[in-house]
């Protein structure tokens, strides 16, 4: 039966703490991850609240007439001759929502207040649907250095400000094939239009065409895009490498001991001395080198790791000057650097990314280069434990500024949950991802867990600074960009193939 | 709309329940009637009735007091049955009222009415209403005075409490419903909820037994069920009479001293009816003016072709089931009265909880 004029009007039910009950009604177009505004216009304030869920609301009697019910496409079986048609309102009551919200501030002379320790009248306040366009614009997000993220739920345009990327720590995660890299690869072009200089560390090989179109053709970002494979058009040279970040691959990457550490550094300083820092050498040295026999071995062995990885080179003209591409990189308005570690070993991997972070923390704590925002795919395939650490407190100092990529949460430590900035969840339903983003200092438990349970591929639930703290749903825009992070099908091939 | 097999139901001059399974004479008169009593609360105030004592309304455990009448003569009184299956149509009749509210000047309480048809163990049934009454001392004998249009006038009208015309409109809407399918229905089994006495406000003896007379005339026969009953012989009560007996059984009660005077308003035979091996008793009055061999057998075709819940009818307990409020139902029904008719609710005073405070338990008056 058709309610048309009698649909009533939302209702705000109950409040504890930031959460509050809102009464709804059937004919309200309801979604989790909307805005409402709770408005009073006694004390003239309004409360701004985000719909985390939408449940039937208790209303007494309810189960009583469920059970005598006739299901729905049995009508044959009885009949109501109601001709004040009482039942439908009967019914009306019945479909009656519950939305759970979580109070996110309050607007007071057009200025919003996170207080919320204020309770709108039950019967004198109205409640409506706060446009997203509105709230951007309350918020002040979507100005600044607009990076395009797509669409939210009522098609109104969402654009972060570059700005808040800035110095933050950023976490992009959710399960498999629901967009992540889509989303990274959107923002680290997005800081590069701004003229940022942006380092992947590529596990999967996905950012290596940023440059190409989908029709594979080049792109407007192709001569901003620099991909270094190690072994392959990326090795450097030991007189390239200093000691600090040898000895940084030594202990981190190939585990060598502490004593054999200390010999290590004065073969090191001797092959210095004599002008002779090159990996031909080196392996002399330590071969001559008067030292106990475990000593010598530990050294040899971490000595072959770096000959057999490839990326340590004796012949200057194919080694490769990250420094000299991080600064031209910078004055050149901007680019990505893609280190691609997909046909990397797992020992030699960790060498690389030890090298590039020992680097980027060189040249940027000798303020050769700005500010380096580094994108780290699936991390704990190749970050040390004590990067973490590092990430959240030393790193941003220097100026690089991380973002994790991650489809499995737990993988991240998680002092990043707490400090991060910027989190952009994309959906998961596995309760213990939901449990291990959900401790985010950024993110409401309840809402996290029960917004991004339902998301939709390719939307993403954006918390943190470049929201203002406002849990926004959006449907990230696509990109004219050759996707690589897609799931190679054997059967979709064979389709294509037929 | 449906139409349900028309083969058990004659047509008559003024009804033809449940030919299209609406009687619009019906709907319409009870339509009229509540409109009439509602048109005077327009923009009034009201005190909602409490829908949690709804809920927390539970019937009370009846005490199973068994008395020990093995080798006594009783026995002789009872009479073991045997379902008739025979394809009888057996129809329920249930009507419910509630208290919805209270205004300045009346009540306003809800009626609905229920009848459920079982052809061949198909249910069917038929919802009439719910019908909204703004009850007050100015309106109430007009209010009755049009309910009973079809019937006799009450030439012993008395002025009842308001909390009382309740339980009376509802006798008069059941006495409506009753009189439609006594007409429309043939050679079915009629089951009426309560007893077969008449005589009080709502319930007038002529018109009981002119409905009991026209279901006779259409071949019918009513047996009335009591859910439970207070009637006592020697300080048992009746339906106890029967509780070690094995059924299915009837136990005539009607020539035994019990604790209620015998007059002319008992228009029923009074029976102790068994329905169910391991089932409950129930009081079963059965049309007097029925031979006794043909209202036994009546009971032995509604056990041939009803179904019995405890030895309860199936009929009668969708019936009562259909048309009992919930307290969805109410609330549905106050949201109605307050969009409809302009209600404004006022928070319901709780003299109780004013002086008792959180000892104030109990229902309000």
């Amino acid at each position: 039966m058709e309610l048309d004029l009698r649909i009533k009007k939302m209702r705000p039910f109950k409040k504890v703490g930031n959460t509050l009950h809102v009464l709804s009604f059937p004919g309200e177009d309801i979604e989790k991850g909307e805005y409402l505004l709770i408005e009073d216009k006694k004390p003239g304030k309004a409360m701004i609240a985000q719909i985390i869920d939408v449940q039937f609301a208790n209303v007494p009697g309810v189960m009583e007439e469920l059970l005598r019910s006739p299901d729905t496409d049995d009508s044959a079986q009885g009949e109501d001759a109601d001709p004040m048609d009482i039942m439908s309102h009967i019914l009306y009551i019945q479909d009656a929502r519950l939305l759970v919200c979580k109070i996110y501030g309050t607007v007071f002379d057009g200025k919003i207040d996170p207080e919320n320790n204020w309770l709108p009248s039950r019967t004198q306040s109205s409640i409506h649907k706060l446009q997203t366009s509105a709230l951007l614009k309350l918020a002040n997000i979507s100005k600044g250095l607009r990076i395009d993220l797509g669409t939210t739920h009522d098609m109104t345009p969402l654009s972060i400000d570059a700005c808040e990327m800035d110095g933050r720590l950023n976490i992009i995660t959710g399960k498999k094939g629901t967009g992540k890299s889509h989303l990274s690869k959107l923002l680290a072009l997005g800081l590069v239009q701004h003229g940022a200089t942006v380092v992947v560390l590529d596990i999967n090989g996905e950012y290596t065409n940023l440059g190409l179109t989908e029709d594979g053709t080049k792109n407007e970002h192709h001569e901003k895009i620099h991909v270094l494979s190690p072994g392959q058009n990326f090795k450097v040279t030991l007189y390239q490498t200093n000691l600090y970040v040898v000895m940084r691959i030594l202990t981190y990457a190939l585990s060598l001991p502490g004593t054999s550490a200390r010999e290590f550094r004065h073969i090191w300083r001797a092959l210095e001395e004599s002008g002779t820092v090159t990996l031909l050498e080196l392996g002399g040295a330590i071969n001559r080198w008067k030292c106990n026999q475990h000593v010598r071995d530990a050294l040899y062995s971490r000595y072959y790791s770096l000959v057999h990885s490839g990326f340590f080179t004796d012949n200057m003209a194919e080694a490769m000057d990250l420094e000299a591409l991080l600064k031209k990189s910078e004055s050149n308005g901007g680019g990505v650097i893609v280190i691609n570690l997909s046909d990397t070993s797992p020992a030699d991997r960790q060498m690389v990314v030890e090298f590039v972070l020992a680097k980027l923390q060189e040249v940027l704590s000798e303020r050769k280069i700005r500010a380096v925002f580094l994108f780290a795919e699936e991390a704990h395939l190749y970050l040390r434990e004590t990067y973490w650490d590092d990430a959240v407190t030393r790193m941003r100092h220097f100026g690089l500024f991380t973002t994790f990529v991650t489809n499995q949460p737990n993988t991240i430590n998680e002092n990043i949950y707490r400090q991060a900035d910027n989190i952009f969840l994309l959906n998961f339903v596995n309760e213990h991802d939901l449990e291990i983003v959900s401790r985010a200092a950024r993110v409401d438990a309840e809402t996290a867990t029960s917004i991004v349970r339902d998301l939709p591929p390719h939307h993403c639930l954006v918390l943190g600074n470049v929201v203002k703290d406002f849990p926004i749903v959006v449907k990230v825009k696509p990109m004219n960009v050759q996707t690589m992070g897609q799931t190679r099908y054997f059967f979709k091939q064979k389709e294509e193939a037929g | 709309m449906l139409v349900i097999e028309q083969l058990q139901y004659a047509t008559t001059p003024r009804y033809n329940f449940p030919q299209t399974e609406h009687d619009t004479e019906l709907h319409k008169r009870l339509l009229e009637a509540s409109l009439r009593t509602m048109h005077t609360i327009k923009e009034k105030t009201f005190q909602p009735f409490d829908t949690e004592l709804l809920e927390n309304m539970v019937q009370k455990p009846q005490t199973s007091t068994s008395p020990d009448l093995e080798g006594r003569t009783l026995s002789t009184l009872l009479t073991p049955l045997k379902p008739i299956h025979d394809g009888t149509p057996v129809v329920g009749i249930d009507v419910s009222g509630i208290k919805i509210g209270e205004t300045e000047t009346g009540i306003l309480c809800a009626v609905r009415g229920a009848v459920v048809w079982n052809l061949n163990r198909r249910y069917r049934h038929l919802r009439i209403g719910p019908f909204p009454f703004h009850i007050t001392e100015e309106n109430k004998r007009e209010l009755f005075s049009n309910l009973n249009g079809g019937f006799s006038p009450e030439t012993n009208y008395r002025p009842s409490p308001l909390s009382e015309t309740i339980g009376r409109l509802c006798s008069l809407v059941e006495r409506w419903i009753q009189a439609s399918i006594s007409y429309s229905a043939n050679e079915s089994i009629i089951l009426w909820d309560g007893s077969l006495t008449a005589g009080f406000p709502g319930s007038a003896l002529s018109d009981v037994s002119h409905l009991l007379r026209t279901a006779r005339s259409q071949h019918n026969s009513v047996l009335a069920f009591s859910k439970v009953t207070s009637i006592r012989f020697l300080g048992w009560r009746i339906t106890d009479l029967v509780a070690k007996r094995e059924g299915p059984c009837l136990f005539e009660v009607e020539d035994l001293p019990l604790s209620i005077t015998k007059n002319s308003n008992l228009l029923g035979r009074m029976y102790v009816a068994k329905l169910a091996v391991n089932g409950s008793a129930f009081r079963l009055d059965i049309d007097r003016a029925l031979m006794r061999e043909d209202g036994m057998k009546s009971v032995q075709k509604l056990l041939g072709n009803e179904l019995m819940y405890q030895g309860y009818p199936e009929s009668l307990r969708l019936a009562h089931i259909y048309s009992t409020f919930t307290a969805n139902d109410v609330i549905g029904i106050q949201s109605f009265l307050t969009r409809e008719y302009g209600l404004r609710i006022m928070p319901r005073y709780s003299m109780r909880k004013a002086l008792f405070g959180p000892y104030g338990t109990g229902f309000e008056d």
